[in-house]
């Protein structure tokens, strides 16, 4: 990663003031948008996502239905203005491989068996980017899906750590991202604790490893605490509408 | 032992009890419950069952749903009911000379009618019984969750909706609500309280605010 | 088949006969109009979120610098885009624009290109360096009329787009020079005729009654105009479907420049 020389820990700080174990800042809300099934918004440091469902539908092609459950398919997307060069608007590879792992690790926790034959499709629209969009995109869609009624086995949570200037912090920004030594993005089932969604790239030592996921689990639950509370709060509010 | 009240909200993989009895939307794992969707929990006893706040309609028995002509085929008619699943109403509840009659003489594609759902198995194959044309008619869409409410306690809450605004309306259980009236006004009011009905689905004394309010808007 | 417009737009079409709307709203009148300027700022130079009625349209503004075309070599470039997400309706799907898309960021492009809304002069750097403002049309939620909502959302962006720095044949991220030169602003007004009347801005139900739609951008003249769908307008409605854009366009240009 570290292509240039950049500073990202001063006086024991953050660039952002953060200490090492700290979350940016985030806000979540559900049942934002009129023509899905459900949908969530989560605002998460600079990070903007909308992630919607639409199903249980009538799968297509006909001869690819799974007549023993529904198929679930997440597409990531990014704005062409979500970054600081205009990204060309289309699937690149990054993005069919991001919508592959989240595909992945929401078919893990949905209880698909429930609508055989049918498709689930999550959609993922990245308003506006800043480092660890995948986590932040997961999140968002698991809201979605739970929001929708696609009955599921728990909820997905989701956070990265990483190593930066030698020492292993939570939540990448983007210029830790970028100057960094290594981003560790995990997505967990909080209930059970299983692994859901862990990919890294950079250079970590076994012990750096350890600490690193430790760090990151922690902040997933931290984000689960989060979800919950939105989900649960949607319901009420339900209540209170005229 | 039941780790949360009557009338609690839960979220998919929350702990709803120890050793209980839970029939709908749940998950056993060893002596433990857990909940599989976001709704909430009815505890009578020692059983329980999750009520979901969302989701798409599944077809069900003795269930009465309405229904659009999609497809007119040979046999009979292709159906869509606002479910995942497409499902054939068979020719004969038209006629008996099936393959001697052109079907859309009975049913049309863009038909609105009402059936009735008999045998579902569990992919989802089920049948339409007792076909009636909606003719003319507002057909609204609201959360199929929401429709026992929309009905009320032995269809109190929908004798009150027709009674107060005066519309003919039917209710199908998959999410669907047919409603006629000559005055837009009447159709306009309904949809304002069956909207109203479906926002505020898991809140008690909800007959009564929809009594008061359709009171107050009438002759405005 | 689309299952939605078979069940309602035989309503719509009967109450329409009446002069009702569906939603209780005067042929002329339309939707609750709210926009959110510089919602992607801290990436896009210039962005704006619409709310109209139900439709949600996010417009993001990316200025980059390159060659001007060979036939106005002083001159910026300006091009439009619009991504119909597949979040914002069940019937759109993934992949390339089809016709919809590319008919809905042609007409915005019209509006904005032939008002001169963009000073593109003003755009020239140096010789075979311009700048290219990318409009970035992003529908999110298709509650009808993603094209009047792209548009007014497109102008509202394009006032909050501000020009980055560029120096040494580089552009410089977050830093600023100044606000991108904006002449005017053009307002799209799309009727919808659903038997013998017209309506604006129609919304979903609207939209599966009406036969065909007619847009008008105006600023103090007329800009753009297209008529869309299969269906016919008199040259009366059309006549009247100026008079009523003109007089719209000045309420939501209010609201856009706010």
């Amino acid at each position: 990663m570290a292509e240039k020389e950049m500073k990202l820990i001063v006086d024991g700080k953050r660039l952002d003031g953060r200490k090492f174990d700290e979350l940016r800042e985030i806000k979540m809300e559900v049942n934002v948008l009129e023509r899905t099934m459900g949908s969530a918004y989560v605002e998460w440091g600079n990070n903007k996502v909308l992630a919607g469902v639409h199903g249980p539908r009538e799968f297509h092609p006909k001869f690819l239905r799974d007549p023993r459950k529904a198929i679930l398919t997440c597409t990531y997307n990014m704005a062409a203005f979500s970054v600081d060069d205009r990204k060309r608007p289309g699937p690149d590879r990054r993005s069919v491989e991001i919508s592959k792992v989240i595909s992945d690790a929401l078919s893990s926790v949905a209880v698909l068996e429930k609508y055989p034959n049918t498709g689930i499709d999550v959609f993922v629209e990245v308003l506006q980017a800043d480092a660890g969009t995948r986590c932040v995109s997961i999140v968002a869609a698991s809201l979605a899906l739970a929001n929708s009624g696609v009955p599921m086995k728990d909820l997905v949570s989701a956070c990265a750590s990483g190593k930066i200037d030698g020492e292993i912090v939570l939540d990448l920004m983007k210029e830790e991202d970028n100057y960094g030594e290594c981003d560790l993005p995990v997505a967990i089932s909080p209930r059970r604790g299983d692994i859901l969604l862990l990919q890294m790239d950079g250079n970590l030592t076994r012990e750096e490893y350890t600490k690193a996921y430790n760090l990151a689990v922690e902040g997933a639950k931290k984000v689960y605490g989060m979800q919950k509370k939105t989900l649960l709060d949607s319901m009420v509010n339900l209540e209170e509408g005229e | 032992m039941f780790k949360v009240e009557d009338r609690e909200f839960v979220i998919p993989g929350q702990l709803v009890g120890e050793n209980v009895c839970c029939t709908e939307n749940c998950l056993n794992e060893d002596d433990k419950v857990y909940s599989t969707i976001q709704g909430m929990v009815r505890v009578k006893g020692n059983s329980g069952k999750i009520i979901p706040s969302s989701g798409v309609y599944t077809p069900k028995r003795d269930d009465v749903v309405i229904g659009l002509v999609v497809e007119v085929l040979e046999c009979g008619w292709l159906v869509d009911i606002n479910s995942p699943y497409m499902s054939v109403m068979m020719g004969e509840e038209a006629t008996r000379n099936v393959m001697e009659e052109d079907l859309s003489r009975y049913y049309d594609i863009g038909d609105k009618i009402s059936v009735k759902i008999i045998r579902v198995n569990e992919v989802y194959d089920f049948d339409l019984i007792k076909p009636r044309k909606l003719n003319e008619g507002l057909i609204i869409n609201v959360n199929p969750k929401r429709i026992p409410r929309v009905v009320g306690k032995r269809r109190s809450m929908l004798e009150i909706l027709r009674k107060k605004t005066g519309c003919n309306i039917m209710v199908g259980q998959n999410g669907r609500i047919w409603i006629k009236s000559d005055r837009p006004d009447d159709v306009g009011l309904a949809v304002k309280a069956i909207k109203k009905i479906e926002r505020e689905a898991q809140t008690s004394g909800l007959t009564n605010r929809i009594e008061n309010m359709l009171d107050n808007n009438w002759g405005k | 088949m689309n299952i939605e417009e078979y069940l309602r737009r035989d309503y719509v079409a009967t109450l329409l006969k009446e002069g009702r709307r569906i939603d209780n709203r005067k042929l002329d009148e339309f939707r609750e109009i709210k926009i959110e300027k510089g919602y992607s700022s801290e990436k896009a130079p210039g962005s704006a979120f619409i709310y109209l009625g139900n439709t949600k349209v996010l417009v993001g503004i990316s200025m980059d610098v390159g060659e001007p075309y060979p036939d106005r070599p002083e001159s910026g470039v300006m091009t439009t885009n619009v991504e119909l997400r597949p979040i914002a309706s069940p019937l759109f799907e993934s992949g390339p624009p089809r016709e919809k898309a590319i008919e809905i960021a042609r007409v915005v492009d019209r509006g904005i290109r032939e008002s001169g809304a963009i000073d593109l002069e003003k755009l020239y750097i140096e010789e075979d360096r311009v700048w290219i403002a990318f409009i970035d049309i992003h529908v999110l939620d298709d509650g009808g009329n993603i094209l009047d909502a792209a548009g007014i959302a497109a102008i509202a962006a394009l006032l909050d787009t501000r020009i980055p720095r560029y120096e040494d044949g580089v552009v410089v991220r977050g830093e600023w020079t100044g606000k991108l030169p904006v002449t005017c602003t053009p307002v799209p007004v799309t009727h919808a005729k659903i038997g013998d009347k017209l309506v604006v801005d129609p919304n979903l139900e609207e939209e599966y009654a009406r036969e065909t739609q007619l847009t008008v951008t105006t600023t103090d003249t007329i800009n753009a105009m297209q008529k869309s769908g299969i269906g016919a307008f008199s040259s009366e409605d059309v006549d009247s479907a100026i008079d009523t854009s003109f007089k719209k366009a000045q309420e939501i240009r209010e609201i856009v420049e706010g």
